[in-house]
Parts: structure tokens; sequence; C-alpha cells
């Protein structure tokens, strides 16, 4: 637990430090969030807009899990550290956890940061009936695209090209996930792919703990659908470092 | 002659040398399955605000996309060089600066229109929209002048790189500023004004314009003005990119911040 | 060397090939062989020595002793714990540190470093300030702890790979060429701690280009050459199973091929070979013992210039120069 808990605090001093994770992974989504916004400002329907702003709000946790995630692994081989993290007696699994929460640490700030930034360029103000179960629903978010994230990492230890997979997940994320647009519209073959993704339900959440609604259904399934992410990633976490020993691409770069 | 081969030949070297870690693994996500998610994206977040066309999203964030390749590999022509420690030693030739870093642009020019062509033809099937047929070629013509504008844009940040090192992220947020300034998903109308005057003076802006109005069926004619704007601001950012570079090369030699990493 | 207890470290017919893949469109495959059939045994206590040119397989087996890769066949052991196997009983009993200046997280501390690290190693919290604190002492960074690693200079990092190594105190340690890239004096500073290590009991595995390093410190050195162990001893064994005699010197100025032959051809040589400094090509004679060579070599060279001749005793590179050529 004081592992877990070090190694947060550690990687989270990294991450800030970098422009990369600390800047970009907030700026990023930010930028997307208002191209959105801009968008549904065009017809000025203050009810899209609201729907838009909830959504958009937490579009940043998922840029920081995918993005930063695959790009973790590759950053570690980069320093040359990631042989000396895999040498070390501490199970990888371990090693990575905390660094994906690190990671939903900067999502957080940046739900944040898109909260308020909205508020003051589109005057959106939140119009929440239920604030404690709105932020159980965002940190639910963050929690379970965190292990998404861990186990985008743990893969990311074979396939060293999978950083350029992780940043193409962005986009179809945040149409998948509904975010900014309603899962409705989408062609009817894409939905289980949605619902296979946590932040589906989070989202949905978000929304009905906004409106007043319980969103303790949605969140029940979030969280299932986390746990599955996180049992796979600890199953293919020992599965893939050991081929990556067996095939020598720890050190590639 | 040594201009020329240097224009031509050093060119597709240096883009070989810098870009051998481009593998269809990171080509293919990167640059082609992105771009078309990137137009769905906005495509959708149309639909849903009942604002816009599909092919008005279309083309504009496939020509938005090809700021990636052509502003990224641009600035990477010369941060790469920093990060392999080489740059020291190309600058220390005597090989005129212009056919050198010119040369270098033109694969990334082509890169960039592939990659934007690329998202308006895949994305124009997705979403079934019909361009006419007798647009493309001149479509075409458009995008390539709009890579040209941003490889431009991509060389002043090059120059930057020269004494700030940390390119990628600047070339991220220089992405940011013309996704939301160049009319990419609302257009320049509807922007607030002072957002619209600023897209005025990015590349790309007058391109998407242009192609737009290509695609719904307007002649040459009528965007001519548009493409020779578009075409004088990116000989504008290469003139004020390939000034810089000397400048920059000049401060760096004073300053020493060429060896750092 | 009889061994009568466990061996710290034993490698038993250890084996590993890479398989490299080039080209995206059309692949052609290839399968490299980097270690053939590696043995040796290290006692507790030793400070063992793997000598080789670059490329010679040294960091591949390093790295399955490590347990970073699978050997493709063959066996190897740590404290008596097999490699393959008891991954996490071995891990939490050795150390490892590689030269060159990666391996560090540049946008932390060094002390952020060495505490990321202890964690890792579950070094119990209460220990950790007072391990780490010596450690600095130890490897004289005390004071430069607080700064981020970017600014620190090769040698500085270095040493904090050290440190990093022994946070846990483990019982074995791997050296993969620490000394690369650092001022004399840093690897001088460098030398006295792997000694100071040896002092303490820890048994150590170093690998290094540099002879007088290895010729200073190894209690015994085994070379390797294209993945497989040409030689096994000590540093006295070694110089003497290669050249038990003498070495000639001589100095010339502008040396043909036909007088080198000459030389080759004298009874009681073992080997030329022409070394190049400046404007002067040095032939280095090793010779028989008692082999009595100089007047026919200086005879061969008529017409030549020649410059200082001198006779000395082989030293291990010399040793070593004509195992790795051979």
């Amino acid at each position: 637990m004081r592992q877990q808990v070090v190694c947060f605090w550690l990687q989270l001093k990294i991450l800030l430090f970098s422009p990369f994770e600390g800047f970009l992974a907030v700026v990023f989504p930010l930028m997307f969030a208002t191209a959105a916004l801009l968008v549904y400002q065009v017809n000025g329907d203050p009810a899209a807009m609201l729907y838009a702003g909830i959504g958009a709000a937490a579009m940043g946790i998922w840029t920081s899990q995918t993005v930063s995630a695959t790009t973790l692994v590759q950053r570690e081989r980069r320093a040359g550290t990631l042989e000396l993290v895999v040498a070390a007696p501490t199970p990888f699994s371990l090693v990575l956890l905390p660094i994906t929460f690190a990671m939903a640490a900067i999502g957080l700030y940046s739900v944040v940061a898109t909260i308020l930034w909205d508020w003051w360029l589109f005057d959106i103000a939140l119009q929440v009936e239920n604030w404690p179960l709105f932020v159980l629903s965002i940190l639910m978010a963050a929690v379970t695209i965190a292990l998404f994230g861990f186990l985008l990492s743990v893969s990311a230890v074979r396939y060293r090209t999978s950083w350029a997979l992780g940043a193409a997940l962005e986009y179809p994320g945040w149409l998948l996930c509904g975010f900014v647009v309603p899962l409705d519209l989408l062609p009817a073959v894409l939905r289980p792919v949605s619902w296979l993704l946590a932040p589906t339900w989070a989202v949905e959440g978000m929304r009905a703990a906004a409106a007043g609604e319980s969103p303790w259904g949605d969140l029940a399934i979030c969280a299932a659908v986390g746990l599955a992410y996180a049992a796979l990633a600890a199953w293919l976490g020992v599965r893939l470092i050991t081929s990556a020993r067996r095939d020598a691409t720890l050190a590639l770069t | 002659m040594t201009s020329a081969r240097i224009f031509f030949i050093g060119g597709l070297m240096s883009y070989r040398a810098l870009f051998g870690w481009m593998n269809p693994w990171i080509f293919v996500p990167s640059l082609l399955v992105s771009p078309v998610c990137q137009i769905l994206l906005f495509a959708y977040i149309g639909r849903s605000a009942g604002v816009g066309d599909d092919e008005f999203y279309v083309i504009g964030n496939a020509l938005n996309y090809a700021a990636i390749p052509c502003m990224f590999a641009m600035t990477f022509t010369i941060g790469g060089e920093r990060f392999a420690q080489t740059l020291g030693l190309v600058l220390a030739t005597p090989a005129r600066r212009i056919p050198l870093f010119l040369g270098r642009s033109m694969p990334v020019i082509a890169n960039g229109w592939f990659v934007a062509m690329f998202g308006v033809v895949v994305g124009s099937m997705l979403l079934d929209t019909d361009i006419p047929g007798s647009a493309w070629p001149l479509i075409a013509l458009v995008v390539a002048v709009g890579s040209l504008a941003s490889t431009g844009l991509g060389l002043v940040m090059g120059a930057i790189n020269l004494v700030y090192r940390d390119g990628a992220t600047l070339g991220n947020v220089l992405f940011l500023v013309l996704l939301i300034f160049t009319g990419t998903n609302v257009a320049l109308d509807d922007l607030p004004g002072w957002m619209a005057a600023v897209g005025r003076w990015l590349p790309l802006t007058h391109a998407i314009e242009a192609s737009r109005m290509l695609a719904d069926g307007a002649a040459w004619g009528a965007v001519s003005g548009l493409v020779g704007t578009e075409l004088l601001i990116g000989v504008g950012y290469l003139a004020v990119g390939l000034s810089a570079i000397r400048v920059f090369e000049w401060l760096s030699r004073t300053g020493a911040t060429l060896d750092r990493i | 060397m009889p061994l009568t207890e466990t061996p710290a470290v034993e490698a038993r017919d250890l084996r590993r090939t890479f398989r490299t893949r080039q080209g995206a469109l059309r692949p052609t495959r290839r399968t490299v062989e980097a270690v053939r059939g590696v043995s040796f045994e290290i006692a507790p206590g030793e400070l063992f020595g793997l000598l080789g040119p670059n490329g010679a397989g040294k960091t591949t087996t390093i790295k399955m002793l490590i347990t970073l890769l699978i050997p493709t066949s063959g066996s190897a052991s740590v404290l008596g714990r097999d490699v393959v196997g008891d991954v996490r009983e071995v891990r939490r009993r050795i150390g490892y540190v590689f030269g060159g200046d990666r391996g560090l997280y540049e946008r932390l501390s060094g002390l952020d470093n060495l505490r990321y690290f202890s964690e890792l190693y579950g070094v119990p919290p209460r220990e950790q300030k007072e391990r780490i604190g010596s450690l600095l002492e130890l490897v004289g960074l005390t004071g430069r702890e607080g700064e981020r690693v970017e600014g620190y200079s090769r040698g500085m990092r270095q040493r904090l790979h050290i440190a990093r190594g022994l946070l846990h105190d483990p019982d074995v340690f791997f050296l993969d060429e620490p000394s690369i890239g650092i001022d004399p004096v840093g690897a001088r500073e460098l030398r006295a701690t792997i000694a100071g290590l040896r002092e303490q009991g820890k048994t150590v595995l170093l690998t290094t280009h540099y002879m007088f390093e290895a010729d200073e410190l190894c209690d015994r050195i085994a070379v390797i050459r294209s993945g497989e162990i040409v030689a096994e001893g000590t540093p006295t064994q070694l110089k003497q199973l290669v050249s038990a005699g003498r070495v000639l010197e001589v100095e010339t100025y502008g040396v043909s091929d036909d007088a080198v032959e000459v030389a080759r051809g004298t009874g009681g040589v073992r080997s030329v070979v022409v070394e190049d400094r400046g404007q002067l090509q040095v032939l280095v004679v090793s010779c028989e013992p008692g082999a009595e060579v100089t007047q026919h070599v200086l005879a061969g060279l008529d017409g030549t210039r020649v410059g200082r001749v001198s006779h000395r005793d082989p030293t291990l590179e010399d040793a070593y120069v004509e195992l790795v050529t051979r």
C-alpha cells in the first residue's frame, strides 16, 4: 500500500514537470471541447449546450489515459528505466497501477479546468441536481478509465509501436463514449463497442446525476466493466512480460 | 548544381534518415485512421447540434489534419537532428541554407497532401457525401497549396526549435490553434470577429474555404482569389521561416543553445 | 578453483538467439546467436570479470542472469535459485547497474529516484531514509540529491546508478560496463567503490573493456568472444596462458609488410601485431619463454628506420588482444 502511494506521488511529480502530460494532456481535450461547443453554439440551444458541456468536461480523462498510458512504457524505454523496473521484485502490475492513477489525477484536474473554462467562455453554468453523485460519477469515470489505461500500458510492454495505436484511440473514444454526441446518433453496429467502454456508463451516470435521476445503475455497470479491465490487465501483465523476456523486446527503443 | 542536388537528393535522404522509425504500425493509425476519426467526431457533433452538413466537416477536418504531418515533420527535420545531435554537424557544412531546408520540405508537402486527400476521400465515402467528380482535380490542387502553407508554418516552428527545445508541444498547440481559428468546424462567419480575423492570417483557412466551394460546384474563377491568398500566406511563412533560421542560427552560435537537447 | 559451497552465480551452457526482422513490406528474417553455450561459476564473495569486445554477448549474458531475458536453452541460477523459475527471489537479492547515462528519471531529483526504487525493492520505510543517506555519502552525492537528474553530469549519474543498485543491499551485484564514458578521476573513484563492495563480502560480476580495470579488480576473468568463452582464469593465469614469455617492442618509421612477415617467420615468435602511434609503427612481438628473437627481428628490418627497442612483460591487454583476434 505504501509503495502504491509513494510511487503515485513520485509519478505525479514526473507528469507535472512534463510539458506533454502536464500541459498538453489538459489543453488538447480542452480545445477539442471548445471546438465542439463552438459548433453547438452556432444554433445556441441552451439545453444542447448543457448536454455537451457536461460530457466535454470528462473528455480530458480519456485523453490523459489513452495517450499517456501507451506512451508511458515508451517513455520508460527511452529513459532506459523499463528494464530496471521490470528487474525489481515488485510485480510489474503494481509498478504500473500507481502511474495510471497519477495520470487519472491529471485527468481530474482537466475536468475542473474544463468546467471553469466552459463557464468563463461559453457561460455554461452546470446545473447539477445532485452534486455528490455527480462528483462520484466523475471519480468513477477517472478510476475506470485509469484501469483501461492500465490495460493499454500493459499491452504496450510487448508491442513497441502501441503508442501510435493509443494516440489513435483518442478521437474514437470521444465519439464512442458519448462525451459530446448522443449514442443514439451512431450506427447501431457500434453500440456494443460503446457498451464495453466503461466511460460510456460513467458519462451516463454524470448526466443522470445532473438531471436529478439515479445514476446507480449506470455506475454499477461502470464498476463491473472497470474490474474486468483490471482482471484482464493483471492476467495479461504476467503473460506479456514473460513473452517480452523471451523475445527481447524490453530494451528496444 | 550543388544546390539542386542538396534540394532533391539531400531533401529525400534527410527525410529517410529522420523518419526511419516510421512504419505502417505508426503511419496507419496516426496519419490515416486518426484524421478519419476526427472527421467522424465532428460530423456527428454537427449532426447532433444540427449545424452544417457532413461535407462541411469532411473537408474542414481532412485539411486541418494535414497540418499534423506538415508541421510536425518540418519541425522534426530540425528538432530530430537536434535529438540525434547531428544538427551541429549539418549547420557546420557550407551548404546553402535555402535549398537545404526547402529540399526537406518537398517530401513533407507530398505526405501532407496524401494524408488530407485520404481524409477527404474516405470521409466522403463513409458519410455518403457527394462531391462532384469534376471538382476533384481542383480540390487536389487546393489541398496541395494548403499543405505547402502548413509546411511553411512548420518551417517557422522548426526555426523556433533551434532556440526552444520543446518543439512537439509547440506543434500541438499550433495544431489546436488551427483547429479552432481556421474555420475547420465552424465557418468563419459564425466565429467571434476577432477569431475570424486571426484565422485570415493562418495557413489552411483559405484552402478550406476554397475546397468547400469547389465541392459545392463552384468554378475555378470563383476560388482562384482564395487559392492565391493561401499560396501567398504559405510563401510568406516559408520566407519568415528561412530568415528566422538564419537569425536563430546566428543567435545559437553566440548563445550556444544548439547543442543542448 | 574447487567450489565446496553453492556458487553465487552459476551458468550452464547458456544460449540465446535473437530473431531480427528488417523491412516492413517484405520482411527478411535473420537469426543471430548472441550467446552460444556459456558456462561459468562464481563463488560467493568473488569479483568475476567478463571481458570481451563489443557485441561479444556480455550484456546478453548478464540480462539472462538478472531475469530480463529467458535463455533459449541452458540454465542459470543465482544463489541457488533458478533465473527463469524463481524470478522474484532472484530479483530481490541481486543489484544491476549498467553504464552510460540512461536508466534514471530525468525529471525527478536524485533523492526521488532513490526513493522510487526503494519502494519497488520493498526497502522497509523505517530503514529507507538512513539507507539512502548513507548511500549518497558512499557515492559522494550528498548535498546534490535535491537537484533534478537532468542537470547531473555523466559521472554523477553513474554514481547515482550505483547507489540505486545498492538500495536493497543485494548479495550479488551485476555491473555492466559501469565505467563507460567516465573521466579518469571518476573511474578511479568508481574502482575504489567496486573494490569496497568486495570487501563487504558481495559477489560481483563486472563486464568491461578496460584491461587495467579488470586486472586491478577481478579475482577471476572470463574472456568472451562471439558468444563463447575462450579463456578463463585469474589475471595472472590469463597472462601466462597466452604469453608466458616476453614482449619485444620495436618502434619503426614506415615498416614494410615483408619485414613483418620476416618477424612472423622467426623461430620462437608467437605473434606480431603492428600498432600505429602517430608517425610511428610499433611492432609488438610476443615470444616464447627463453626465445632470443631480437637479433632476427632487427635483421629483418634492414633498411627500415628503427627507433627505440624495448622488452617488457606481457600485460593482460596483450593476452586479451591475442585471445579475441586469433
